[in-house]
């Protein structure tokens, strides 16, 4: 036993020590990028640690924090995507001290206006969900256009009709379909910390309550969309039924469309068969989730 | 699982997925361009060069380049005033990333090249060697020359390669046949002449190709250099440019900044000067009119003692041819100066309150039993018969009518 509690206090110590040269090395300074990939990349989960505990203390710091399970990942998630930032930007400060380099992107991002999303419902497996598609589909626009059949159960050829988008564009959209089907969503799903038994409830959920389902869903992606739509171009705000009718007969605007149509239930009903040159006449689309791609 | 290794397992995921980034391959989709992580445009990267200008009004804080399916590329982060440059290489492909940042806005400029091909790497060497050629000679008659050489050579080389072919296969297909004999009998002179003609030729060319090489080595290195030297050249001078606009513009913004500067102290001094003098004209003004009314009190004053000193004396020479003065007599004298002097009017000046009408000035004159004297810089003159209460009191008595602005005495 007490064999046992010493080679725990001797491991617990060496662990420590690790950690110290690791940040001894991180504070000084790294002058090409070579070298700073080097340094960074060993000290992947020291620097994970430090943006998921400077994430926690904002959220604390704002009234957003609850000691459970939901706000820990959370807290990784955010950290993670700004270590991922940091390991793409940060080569390009050459030369630089890397820790401190780390804390004030991590401070930056912190600075800004509601940096994430947060809302205690997205924190549930259904509005993890929702949350990691949309905010995926900002940053691919493979997500992008996967949205329109987690939206509302579309192939590729119903989204080329929606947007009314050329052959050229159609190409890509197949492409976009294929890829998010073979990679994409396991990728976004890993990321938001989706289990496969969460997956498997959320599943099951929309076989028996449908309706409840869906209702549920259509409260929290509106509140998804609403934060993410921001970083949309400035230039891409709501249109009116007359307005979408200008672009689409005209032809212009086809990133407009793909952009904002994914992201705007709204848009999505005000500008419906448009886009389809009178061949959608049916009902205006509603909220039907699919959890699989 | 329990929530601890739950946790734990998503943590060492987040990690995995963050060691294990995707290796960049050659790109064949757009690339997604993001500044200050919103989506301002792609590049078009199927194999041909490409390039994006972005103007914002912002400053640009970061770019990010990414895949279709999400993947961060590259990326840098600029400075809030200045230049910033970065090179992403995507496997053989690079994006070359510009920021410049001012007090204005930012401006974002990436171009994209492609890795060339072999097939184009091979026909840029060919056409630099043969315009090194041409450069030197540049008449096309000779340029047509120097490309009949050339494809006469090739034409010889491939007849040479197809003669010795033939002559190996023959070689090995006679070295099957069982009789060294036969074959020696079979073989004619002519052939052996010929063999040796073509090893000859063979030599030659092997050597003419030999030193085609070196010189093309030579050539494509000296090519390399240039390049590096133009490169380096471009880099220099785009910093030089670089330098020159930030000194120009910091210049700029200097003569600007001391200019408004001087602008605004000559307004504020000559503004306060106006101010000062203006002021300085007011009090001359106030003290020409004091002077004035002190010099005007004065005469009154002496005009008064000189009435007083006349009664004085008539008292006088009342009081000296008085026989008896007896104490009923001086109280009478007493009272009878007393009288005189009740006779002498009281003067005082008033202003009045704005909106007075001169009819209720009249009027209030004349309740007063007073008459009205001069007006003199917006005050009057009123003289009444003297009050029974103290000059002071009196004053304040009449400070206190409703019509009454300010009221004193003497000019």
């Amino acid at each position: 036993m007490a064999l046992t509690r010493m080679h725990n206090t001797l491991s617990k110590s060496h662990v420590m020590a690790d950690r110290m040269v690791t940040v001894n090395r991180l504070e000084e300074v790294v002058s090409t990028s070579d070298e700073f990939d080097q340094v960074v990349s060993q000290a992947l989960p020291m620097l994970l640690d430090r943006a998921t505990g400077y994430t926690k203390r904002f959220l604390r710091e704002t009234g957003q924090w609850n000691d459970d399970i939901e706000h820990e990942k959370f807290a990784l998630r955010w950290g993670s995507e700004y270590l991922e930032r940091f390991l793409v930007c940060g080569r390009s400060e050459v030369p630089c001290r890397p820790l401190f380099l780390f804390d004030s992107l991590v401070a930056k991002q912190h600075s800004k206006p509601e940096p994430f999303c947060y809302h205690p419902d997205l924190l549930r497996p259904l509005g993890r969900f929702l949350d990691g598609l949309v905010a995926r589909a900002v940053v691919s626009r493979d997500a992008l256009i996967a949205l329109y059949h987690h939206s509302y159960g579309w192939g590729a050829g119903d989204v080329i009709a929606v947007t009314g988008l050329n052959g050229l564009e159609s190409q890509r959209i197949y492409k976009n379909f294929r890829r998010w089907r073979e990679s994409g969503w396991q990728r976004t799903m890993d990321e938001v910390g989706l289990t496969k038994a969460e997956l498997a409830e959320l599943g099951h959920q929309q076989q028996r309550q449908r309706q409840r389902f869906n209702s549920e869903a259509e409260r929290l992606i509106r509140v998804a969309q609403a934060h993410y739509r921001k970083s949309e171009p400035d230039h891409y705000p709501c249109l009116s039924r007359s307005q979408w009718g200008d672009m689409f007969a005209q032809g212009y605007g086809c990133d407009y469309r793909i952009w904002h149509l994914a992201l705007c239930l709204d848009c999505m009903q005000t500008a419906w068969g448009l886009g389809s040159s009178g061949s959608l006449t049916g009902e205006k689309p509603r909220l039907e989730l699919q959890v699989r791609p | 699982m329990g929530h601890e290794e739950e946790l734990e397992a998503y943590r060492s995921q987040l990690l995995e997925s963050l060691n294990s980034r995707p290796e960049i391959r050659s790109w064949s989709d757009p690339i997604q361009v993001y500044v200050n992580e919103r989506r301002v445009g792609e590049l078009e990267s199927a194999g041909i060069g490409a390039m994006l200008q972005v103007q914002c009004v912002d400053h640009i804080e970061t770019v990010q380049l990414r895949a279709e399916d999400g993947t961060l590329l590259g990326g840098l982060t600029a400075p809030e005033c200045g230049y910033r440059t970065d090179r992403v290489r995507l496997s053989a492909d690079t994006v070359e990333l510009s920021v410049h940042n001012l007090a204005q806005g930012g401006t974002l400029s990436a171009l994209f090249t492609p890795a060339p091909s072999f097939w184009s790497r091979a026909w840029k060497s060919i056409a630099d060697v043969t315009d090194r050629v041409v450069a030197r000679r540049p008449e096309p008659a000779l340029a047509y020359g120097m490309r009949t050489v050339a494809f006469t050579q090739a034409l010889l080389a491939i007849a040479v390669v197809g003669l010795v072919a033939d002559r190996i296969t023959t070689g090995r297909t006679s070295d099957r046949t069982p009789s060294p004999v036969v074959q020696t009998a079979t073989l004619s002179p002519a052939p052996a002449v010929d063999m040796a003609k073509f090893e000859q030729q063979l030599g030659e060319l092997a050597r003419m190709q030999a030193k085609v090489d070196d010189a093309l080595g030579s050539q494509q290195k000296g090519v390399v250099q240039l390049q590096q030297a133009l490169v380096k050249l471009s880099s220099t001078q785009e910093s030089f440019e670089s330098n020159v606009l930030t000194v120009r513009e910091e210049i700029e913004k200097r003569l600007e900044t001391v200019g408004r500067e001087t602008d605004r102290q000559t307004r504020q001094m000559a503004s306060r000067g106006r101010v000062e003098q203006e002021q300085l004209e007011a009090a001359i003004q106030n003290l020409t009119a004091d002077n004035h009314r002190l010099a005007k009190e004065v005469v009154s004053l002496e005009e008064y003692n000189q009435v007083l000193k006349t009664k004085l004396q008539t008292a006088v020479a009342s009081a000296s041819k008085a026989v008896d003065p007896s104490p009923e007599r001086l109280l009478k004298m007493a009272d009878s100066l007393q009288a005189t002097q009740q006779q002498m009017p009281f003067l005082f000046w008033v202003t009045f309150s704005d909106g007075t009408s001169q009819e209720s000035i009249d009027k209030w004159v004349y309740e007063m039993q007073g008459h009205k004297g001069a007006v003199s810089e917006g005050w009057q003159e009123v003289r009444i018969v003297p009050p029974a209460v103290p000059p002071d009191r009196f004053l304040e008595q009449i400070r206190g009518e409703k019509i009454v602005k300010a009221a004193r005495i003497g000019q």
